[in-house]
């Protein structure tokens, strides 16, 4: 069944809902009712929205491939005239592209999987563990959220080169492992579940330890899914603090790679949009290829909630 | 219970914590060479002149051996940031590039030091730079490079319009005449982009209007008179005469991006884009370059060059203080020459960067040295940038008249100008 079909389809039986399975079109009773008017508002706007959002990524994907005089054009020029393919190359002659990529990848990963632990940890405690002055240190954490981050740079760049971290995978990883944003997120999760599924758990026999482990933690999924996408994005495009506590190149993430590509007095614009191409497909890559989990772990909180 | 179970995962926590300290200390643990070795730093922020400054750290440690020089590239948009943070932490390389805005923020709070003692001849460099980077009597940058203004235009254009190509001894109204005539707007070409860019356009104007944007001195704003007022409202005209794209083009397409793609006939643009145009198979063969037009008082054009400069913190100070000479040097100056990329600042050494581009008549920028005027600069020169940015791109827009809007910008940046010598 083509997606035009299923559209009419759905709108003659007057169910509001966006592409959907065959399956769940078949049973349309239990739908709400809605007009099929706003069907199609609700496609255009959505329509609208998706030309929107990909418009910019697919002017990055064709400017790549176009010779710096078409980059720079005006009127601009839509469709490549040739298509030139040696932005590429010089991507990779202008930048250790494969070691910043690795640096990018070992970055994001270190910082993730040690916000998951510390941020879910840290949430369950101030959710679940009663102790003195709990909400008090718990505000003042969230008070971190109100500072604008660049306001810590100093301080941390100035204990990072204490360290003698300066230009090491540490210095990118370790002061991104520690998030308010993470904790208050996570604290927020572990309070809207019901407190009945511990003490069944502690019932059992299980100490907190497990409890925590064995019963919290994979009910906390979704949430730990939704953390782990703010914290992929946000690693692998950070590009102020690795900039800063990085000056080999060899030591640097793409983000930082990318923006020695922007000149002074001018920028080869092909050969950067070429460079952005290849540091988003991986991210692409990863989400199409996790988008079910992610989907599923939302779904999945709709039902718990 | 709970007690103690926080208590283990906190313990937990500290353990986790100090593995992760022990494996860093371990991957840190960097070599150190032997004690007469010295690797000193070097930061630059233009990506074209990596080779050229390559080839000048070996040149210094041919002289030196013992000395190893490592570039540290930063793109522009972010190395004052980067800069101004290693600075403060104490990690900043140990010799780097300045410029005029930043310089006296710079030597004013001790960061960089005197270069008085290398022997350094302010008559091999050009006055306005070497006036641009003393502070308080002192040398503390060594122009390394600098660039002048010049008028680029595009032969296919004049050409097609029948118009004489620019040349010395034009005025504003040959300017504006040519301007008109080469504008049609059916075709979507402009005689001229009117930018609202500083260092290219209203600096040059204001100086040849007889005027200045600030006092000599760096403590008064020039932009209350009648001259920096006409030299605004050469540009303002330009546009109201559909001679120009509007502000509102400009900012939604890069005005340099008119004159490459044949949609401007004429673009004023500094030294550094003669490489550029030269290396553009599609625009090498229709564009030259002439000297800026005359107003009132002259054809003058700003001056600006890059200083190097070495860290007062250094560790090896002697050695860095030596090679910020060192780098704006004869042989340096040489070597920069010949890549065509940038004009030293190292008088008498001009003559390489004009014959690398034969094509061009390069020599326009050498001999706007005579009465080039110095990049506007004071203390905190961003302070009264941003103002200037701000309210002029309202004069452009056309929602403020000149008048009004200089007359505002002059007293905010004299206020501006005041809170820097409390």
């Amino acid at each position: 069944m083509s997606d035009l079909t299923l559209t009419e389809d759905l709108s003659t039986r007057a169910v509001v809902a966006g592409p959907t399975t065959p399956a769940a079109s078949a049973s349309p009773v239990r739908r709400g009712r809605r007009t099929g008017g706003g069907n199609w508002i609700v496609h255009l706007l959505l329509g609208f929205g998706a030309v929107v959002m990909v418009f910019p990524f697919v002017w990055q994907a064709l400017t790549a491939f176009k010779t710096f005089q078409d980059s720079v054009q005006v009127p601009p020029v839509v469709i490549p005239d040739p298509w030139v393919f040696t932005n590429f190359v010089e991507v990779f002659d202008s930048m250790p592209f494969a070691q910043m990529f690795a640096n990018s990848v070992l970055l994001t990963i270190g910082r993730t999987v040690g916000q998951v632990i510390l941020c879910t940890m840290a949430g369950y405690a101030f959710a679940r563990i009663p102790f003195r002055g709990r909400n008090v240190v718990f505000v003042v954490f969230l008070s971190v959220l109100m500072v604008p981050s660049q306001l810590y740079l100093l301080p941390q760049y100035e204990i990072i080169q204490s360290l003698g971290w300066l230009n090491t995978l540490q210095a990118l990883i370790v002061p991104g492992i520690f998030s308010a944003f993470g904790t208050f997120l996570m604290r927020q999760f572990f309070m809207s579940m019901p407190v009945e599924l511990e003490e069944a758990a502690r019932i059992d026999g299980a100490n907190p330890w497990q409890t925590f482990w064995r019963v919290m933690v994979p009910l906390a999924k979704p949430g730990i899914i939704a953390l782990t996408v703010f914290t992929v994005l946000w690693s692998w495009n950070d590009l102020l603090w690795p900039l800063v506590v990085t000056t080999d190149p060899e030591k640097m993430p793409l983000s930082v790679g990318l923006s020695q590509l922007v000149g002074l007095h001018g920028t080869d614009y092909p050969v950067l949009m070429a460079g952005a191409l290849l540091a988003t497909l991986p991210m692409l890559i990863t989400f199409m290829i996790l988008q079910k989990q992610f989907i599923q772990g939302i779904a999945f909180s709709g039902t718990k909630g | 219970m709970l007690r103690t179970t926080t208590g283990r995962t906190v313990a937990a926590l500290a353990a986790s914590a100090a593995a992760l300290l022990a494996l860093s200390a371990c991957s840190s643990g960097s070599g150190t060479s032997s004690s007469d070795d010295v690797t000193i730093s070097y930061g630059i922020w233009d990506q074209n002149q990596q080779p050229a400054m390559e080839e000048i750290a070996e040149a210094f440690t041919a002289e030196h051996p013992n000395v190893t020089v490592e570039i540290q590239l930063t793109p522009y948009k972010e190395y004052f940031t980067k800069l101004q943070t290693s600075v403060s932490g104490g990690a900043a390389p140990d010799v780097f590039w300045m410029n005029g805005p930043n310089f006296q923020l710079y030597a004013s709070n001790g960061v960089i030091a005197p270069l008085d003692d290398q022997g350094v001849e302010a008559s091999d460099y050009p006055q306005g730079l070497i006036d641009l980077y003393t502070y308080d009597g002192s040398l503390y940058g060594v122009p390394k490079d600098f660039d002048t203004v010049a008028l680029w235009y595009n032969t296919e254009l004049f050409d097609a319009a029948g118009v004489e190509y620019p040349s010395a001894g034009w005025t504003w109204d040959d300017l504006k005449a040519a301007a008109a005539k080469l504008s049609d707007p059916a075709a979507g070409v402009y005689g001229i982009t009117a930018t609202q860019y500083g260092q290219e356009n209203y600096y040059n104007s204001i100086a040849q209007a007889g005027g200045e944007v600030i006092s000599a001195d760096g403590t008064e704003s020039g932009y209350g008179s009648s001259e920096a007022l006409e030299g605004i409202t050469l540009w303002t005209d330009l546009i109201a005469a559909g001679s120009s794209p509007t502000a509102q083009q400009m900012t939604d397409t890069a005005a340099e991006d008119f004159f490459i793609s044949g949609k401007a006939a004429m673009f004023q643009n500094g030294s550094w884009a003669a490489i550029a145009y030269a290396e553009n198979p599609d625009l090498a063969e229709k564009v030259n370059v002439a000297p800026l037009p005359a107003g009132a008082d002259g054809n003058q054009s700003v001056i600006h060059g890059i200083g190097n400069v070495a860290n007062a913190k250094s560790t090896n100070l002697d050695i860095a203080k030596e090679f910020a000479a060192f780098a704006s040097g004869e042989q340096a100056a040489a070597i920069q020459s010949e890549s065509g990329t940038v004009i030293p600042a190292f008088n008498g050494s001009q003559q390489a960067w004009v014959d690398a581009l034969p094509q061009y008549d390069l020599q326009v920028y050498i001999d706007a040295l005579e009465s080039a005027v110095p990049y506007p600069v004071s203390k905190n020169t961003a302070a009264w940038t941003a103002l200037e940015s701000e309210i002029l791109s309202q004069v452009w827009a056309g929602t403020v008249s000149p008048e009004d809007g200089l007359t505002q910008l002059a007293e905010e940046m004299q206020a501006a100008l005041d809170a820097e010598s409390e």
